[in-house]
């Protein structure tokens, strides 16, 4: 795998990754009462998501310029970092809100 | 120094093996004598129980596990920390060598 595609890869892996650990960070805030934090934390983790965005965006323009990139399984396990990583904190938002709602009852 | 064995743990144990194979270069190289090898979070844990680990990586995509390794490992005084973003990303297996070794002294 040449340098710039492994770049790529572990971006996805990165941001993806920290992203969700963004997310459990703000699941952690929210059980103490801290929605202030937990808040900052879920807008933490959507910047990581977005990071990670362009750097899938940077490899499929270049997979339609022709620049096709070599599939491995470290590739594939980017992905999978990618999509864990945007599923939680989906889940982590509406769960930071149910504990939000808990706690003013 | 003695023979020291790093332990690197991520989700799977998959991206950080590259790191260990980058890592295992940077020793050499400076003639250090360690034994370093990668596991997933989950295997963390017996790894200690058979063999002696003097220190432990996390990849930045399990940050959010720090707490829980500070307190399950703190009682074997084994140390952790996770491995900064940036080196991470560019596989900087020498400067996370460093950061292994300042943690050991």
């Amino acid at each position: 795998m040449d340098e710039k595609t492994l770049q790529a890869v572990m971006g996805l892996i990165m941001y993806g990754g920290d992203a969700k650990s963004c997310a459990m960070e703000a699941l952690k805030a929210a059980k103490v009462g801290d929605f202030n934090a937990a808040r900052a934390k879920l807008k933490q983790a959507k910047q990581e998501l977005a990071n990670a965005h362009n750097a899938q965006t940077e490899m499929l323009t270049n997979e339609a310029k022709g620049e096709t990139v070599q599939m491995t399984l470290l590739t594939v396990h980017s992905q999978d970092h990618l999509m864990t990583g945007i599923t939680f904190v989906d889940l982590a938002e509406e769960l930071v809100e149910l504990y939000e709602y808990i706690a003013q009852k | 120094m003695a023979k020291t064995t790093i332990m690197l743990a991520c989700a799977a144990g998959m991206s950080t093996s590259l790191l260990v194979t980058k890592m295992q270069a940077a020793a050499k190289k400076q003639g250090i004598e360690a034994t370093i090898f990668a596991v997933p979070v989950s295997e963390a844990k017996k790894q200690t129980e058979e063999q002696t680990i003097d220190v432990i990586l996390l990849g930045p995509q399990v940050r959010f596990m720090l707490d829980e390794f500070k307190e399950t490992f703190g009682e074997k005084q084994i140390p952790v920390e996770v491995i900064p973003m940036g080196d991470y990303g560019m596989m900087n297996g020498e400067n996370v060598l460093k950061l292994a070794q300042g943690l050991l002294k």
